[in-house]
Parts: C-alpha cells; structure tokens; sequence
C-alpha cells in the first residue's frame, strides 16, 4: 500500500513512503518515544530561537563553515530552516513532509559547501544544548529525562541518515554530470577535407569510452562518405593492451566500411609501450605525428600540396 | 529468392537482401563463381547495405566468394556495411582481410574500375 504511493523524487536521492518507514525502524524510533518526546514539546518549542542562534553560533566558530556566513540571505534561509526544523523534531510527525524538508536542508547546506563533520559538530552540540535543558527540567526524575534524551537521539540519527544520503546523492551527481561533459567533450569527429575525417583523443580510454568513439567514427565516415581517417592520440597518456586492442577494433571496423585509418602521435613512451606488450601492430598503419599522418592521408586521396606562388608558373604554363 | 546478379560492363554487381538465407548465399556463390567465367567479368560487387546481420556464415561465405571468384579472374569488393554492423563484426572477431571493402555502391565501381585501369598500365 505504502510502496504504492510516488516516490519522493528531489534531483538526486529518492525516498518512498516505504523507505521512510524502514528508516524510522533502523533507528529503533517506535510509539513510546514519539509520545516522550510529545512531553518536551513545550520546552523545545519555548526556546526555539535560542537553539537555533547557538547552532549557528557554534558553526560561525568552525572556519570550514565560512562559506555560508558569507552569504547573508543563505544563512537567514538556513537559520529560519532550522527554526522549522526545530518545531518539526518535536512534533510528533515525522512523514513525508518532514523527510522533504530535511532534504531541502541538506540540498541547502551542500550547495555552500558545508562539510559533513561541520554538520554533525553543530548537530552535535544542538542535541546536548537540548539534552541538558532536559536534564534540568527533569531534575528529580533522571531516569526519565534520560528515555526522553534517548528518544530525541533516535529522531535525531533519523535525520542524520537523510542528510548523509542527500549530501552523497548530490556529490554523486555533480561527478557524474561532470563526467557526461567530459564524454561529450572529448570526441569530436571532424572533418578537415574533404573525404578526410580527423579523430583527436584525449584523456584516457576505457571499454565505455571505446565504444563511444568507435560508434561515433563509424557514422562519421557515412554520413561524410570519408576515405581516410587520421587518428591523433597525442594527448592518450598511457597505452596498455586494452588501449591498443580498442583502437586495432576501431580501425578494422572502419576499414569494413571502406576507410583507411591513420594513427598518429604516438610518442616514443607509447611505441616503446605497444612494442612491449606485444600487441600484433600489423594492421595500424601509424605514424610519428599528426603532419606527417595529414600529408600521408592527403597522398592517398589524391592532393598535392604546393605553396601558391610555387604553383602559380606551373598553371600558367598549363 | 535468389538473390539477383546484374552485369554492368565488366563488373557484376549482387545486391543481397534483408532477408536472405544461408542457401540463398550459398546459391550466390555458385552463380556467381559460374558467371565470371561466363561473361568474362573482372570485377564483383556485393552490396550487403539492407543486410541487418552479418553472421559468421555470411562472411564465411562472402570470403569464400572472393577466394573463389578472384581464381577466375575477378577481384571482390564488399560494399554498404553499416556502422553496427562493421562494429559488432569486429567484435565477433569476424573480418574479411584480403577483401576489399567500400562504403557504397559508387565507391564499390570506381575501386573496380581504378584496379582494373591498374591492370591495363601494368599490362603495356
């Protein structure tokens, strides 16, 4: 029934109904503690302010925290976050709505790079500022002071558990979208006469990356009914037999659609590398760097070239 | 169906089809094979460009039309393979070394005819 419901969906992480149930029992977080911490809402809810002035007080102190303190409307946000946050803990209620705010939260403390151990100091240091307030309200009933702490603490890992996935969601899903940059980047097929297709890699190539440019090269070369292709991997750092195996593909997969390929580029650590390895270099046709594989390529189509005031007598003899 | 040879000049030209079976290319070949002696060709075009699959018989037999048509004088030039194709052919580990390859049809005729013109120099 619960899983029934959509899923929570805020960029990155996603939390069904389900998910937040499981999270409650991970922590232990049953009835009896939602009906001790009802008994202390009075006393969160009096000095609310106070705690959220001393959350940020104590993360003012943290240098790593700078970046929020700078930023004027980003602190009110957060502080006035927190102040709900604060309301909420006590509340009773800890569903969807409260899950959403916490990730709202979490996306706000990431977005000015607030570490996650400056987050758990101040977390931290908010928890006991509250637990000696119990304490003291308690006074003759320790005991009881100490289930309701504990119940608070069950609340409290709660949303660590939330923060700490919305904090590793979205670095996730910067890296990976620096990633597709990178990929859509790295390998343009150009074509630089015509009939003649350059392909410049850089970086390093994996399986994935391979293939990409593989599939890319090929339609290239129909879509620009090329002849030759000359492939430059002067900027490919290091060249194993995986490396070399990728490119002896590319190339007699290109050669199955009526291309030649040209390697070019290779450095003396790259051909020493390849010549190491062992790799059957038969079928690549190579050479040292990319003017020498341009003008091979233009030979084999055909071009000569000449300087224009070389050329211009020869015409007008012609 | 067989798949149908057209002559143009001294070339042969096979167009295979989508759906052509191992027999209809094993009958390819021994068409094929018979007609270049026939007419007196001395080129082969195969043209595999609606081909969706290139298995391990097909270029099986493809090389063998090659090995075979080339002892009676016709050099073989596969055009038309698409880019999947080409792709995953290499990494079946199928290849068609020793046989010329062309993007298409036009390309398929003037490597023919360029050879062919090769041959005439060679010969005076």
């Amino acid at each position: 029934m619960l899983e029934q419901t959509p899923a929570l969906q805020l960029r990155s992480l996603s939390i069904t109904d389900g998910d937040i149930e499981h999270r409650k029992k991970t922590v232990g977080l049953d009835l009896d503690d939602i009906t001790r911490i009802a008994s202390i809402k009075e006393i969160v809810i009096s000095r609310v302010d106070e705690y959220t002035d001393g959350f940020f007080r104590y993360l003012a102190n943290l240098s790593e925290a700078s970046a929020l303190f700078t930023r004027r409307e980003a602190l009110e946000e957060a502080k006035g976050r927190k102040r709900e946050h604060l309301v909420a803990l006590v509340s009773g209620v800890y569903g969807r709505n409260y899950v959403e705010e916490r990730i709202a939260l979490g996306i706000l403390y990431n977005k000015y790079g607030l570490e996650t151990r400056v987050f758990l100091g101040g977390f931290h240091h908010l928890m006991k500022t509250i637990g000696s307030d119990i304490m003291l309200h308690y006074r003759s009933e320790p005991e009881k002071a100490f289930q309701i702490f504990l119940s608070l603490t069950k609340i409290g890992f709660f949303d660590i558990s939330i923060l700490v996935d919305v904090l590793v969601a979205e670095r996730q899903l910067t890296i990976d979208l620096q990633q597709e940059a990178i990929r859509e980047l790295s390998t343009p097929v150009l074509q630089i006469r015509e009939r003649l297709l350059i392909l410049p890699i850089i970086g390093t190539i994996d399986s994935q990356r391979a293939k990409q440019l593989t599939d890319d090269l090929l339609r290239a070369i129909r879509a620009n009914r090329s002849k030759v292709v000359v492939m430059d991997i002067t900027g490919v750092g290091a060249v194993d037999s995986k490396v070399a195996n990728h490119l002896i593909q590319t190339v007699a997969a290109a050669r199955l659609m009526g291309s030649s390929v040209i390697v070019t580029g290779l450095s003396a650590n790259v051909a020493q590398a390849l010549v190491g390895l062992g790799v059957d270099l038969s079928k690549l046709d190579t050479t040292g760097d990319l003017q020498a594989g341009l003008e091979q390529a233009e030979h084999m189509l055909g071009y000569r070239m000449v300087r224009a005031n070389q050329a211009l007598p020869q015409l007008q003899s012609a | 169906m067989s798949i149908p040879i057209l002559k143009q000049g001294c070339v042969l030209i096979a167009c295979v089809q989508a759906a052509a079976t191992d027999q209809d290319l094993i009958q390819l070949k021994d068409e094929l094979t018979d007609k270049v002696g026939q007419l007196r060709s001395r080129g082969v075009v195969i043209d595999v460009s609606t081909l969706d699959v290139m298995d391990s018989f097909a270029t099986r037999t493809l090389r063998g039309i090659a090995q075979a048509t080339k002892l009676r004088g016709a050099e073989v030039v596969i055009v038309g393979i698409q880019p999947d194709i080409a792709f995953a052919m290499v990494q079946l580990g199928l290849s068609l070394d020793g046989i010329a390859t062309a993007l298409d049809l036009e390309e398929g005729l003037e490597l023919v005819s360029a050879r062919m013109s090769e041959d005439v120099d060679n010969a005076t």
